[in-house]
């Protein structure tokens, strides 16, 4: 396993340091919560998003070395889905590319993923590279390098801001597909 | 997403999120997050750099082995620039003009319609 493999160039890193030349205050992990709340509350919506929040979370450990663990990909990307609109890269939010069902592909061939029906940063990214948001292709690379077993099939989760039916509905109706993959451990990645 | 996380962790499957809203997901509470500070969208490393999104999967992955128990959370080392300006940008009002709030407002308006509309056709509203 070891730490972190620091072969990349150098400028990909924070300088290691510690002087008394601190970082500024702001160059710290985005306040998303609080930002977002202002935000829509400048936009006239005085009815701000709660965001789901527990004080514990739940831990499992692997069962078997991960190299003998079928891993599955959960994602947030949308489908291309010609006749709903811009979805980019660079199309401004379209709340109807959104999907509202689980939905699964192969994970044996590529697929047309966006992200418009997200809130990313529009301005600092293009939405041009779908690797950023759908590893796919390299976990496949990963898994043809033995690294782990590929599921045969991803799994989109719906963005619809509806905890109860994240809750009720569509995590109940992953973890059915991930079991009839006998999947061992998931990879989510949100956008 | 996090609310999928803990669910499958609480039937069995063990999981790692990759992200890149640290304050967000850490408020819902998941067993691994390897947190990339860098802009929505790019949790898994940068465009057209395919060094840092093998970097940053590679990463995800040992959190997923190593971690000891939940809500671990493992920052990237990578930077998206050097001056971390992006961070100001985003949905910020101090570096709004008014007709910009306006504008957005109108846009707001409509795109709450669409979203409500397609809940009620999806059954969901």
């Amino acid at each position: 396993m070891g730490g972190f493999d620091f072969a990349l160039p150098q400028r990909q890193f924070c300088a290691m340091a510690d002087t008394a030349n601190f970082a500024p205050d702001f160059d710290a992990p985005l306040e998303y919560m609080r930002r977002t709340r202002e935000y829509y509350l400048a936009l006239g919506y005085d009815n701000p998003y709660r965001w789901a929040h527990y004080i514990d979370a739940p831990f499992q450990p692997l069962k078997k070395k991960l190299s003998d663990s079928t891993l599955a990909l959960i994602s947030t990307a949308a489908p291309y889905q010609p006749g709903k609109g811009d979805q980019g890269p660079g199309a401004a939010y379209n709340a109807g590319a959104k999907f509202y069902t689980v939905y699964s592909g192969d994970t044996a061939v590529d697929h047309d993923t966006r992200i418009s029906h997200i809130g990313y940063d529009r301005k600092h990214t293009t939405a041009k590279d779908s690797n950023t948001w759908f590893p796919l292709p390299l976990m496949r690379e990963f898994a043809n390098q033995g690294r782990f077993k590929l599921a045969k099939r991803f799994h989109g989760a719906p963005t619809n801001r509806s905890q109860r039916v994240t809750l009720e509905t569509d995590a109940p109706e992953i973890l059915a597909r991930c079991r009839q993959d006998q999947v061992d451990a998931a990879l989510l990645v949100p956008t | 997403m996090s609310l999928v996380a803990r669910y499958l962790e609480r039937n069995g499957i063990p999981t790692v999120v990759m992200g890149a809203a640290k304050d967000i997901v850490e408020h819902v509470g998941v067993p691994r997050f390897l947190f990339s500070d860098f802009p929505l969208g790019n949790s898994c490393g940068k465009p057209h750099e395919p060094d840092t999104q093998r970097f940053t999967l590679d990463l995800a992955l040992k959190v997923l082995e190593s971690a000891i128990g939940p809500r671990t959370t493992v920052q990237s080392p990578l930077r998206w620039n050097d001056d971390g300006d992006w961070k100001l940008d985003y949905n910020n009002l101090e570096r709004m003009p008014p007709e910009e709030i306006a504008k957005r407002r109108a846009e707001f308006d409509k795109v709450k319609q669409t979203a409500l509309d397609q809940r009620k056709k999806a059954g969901v509203a």
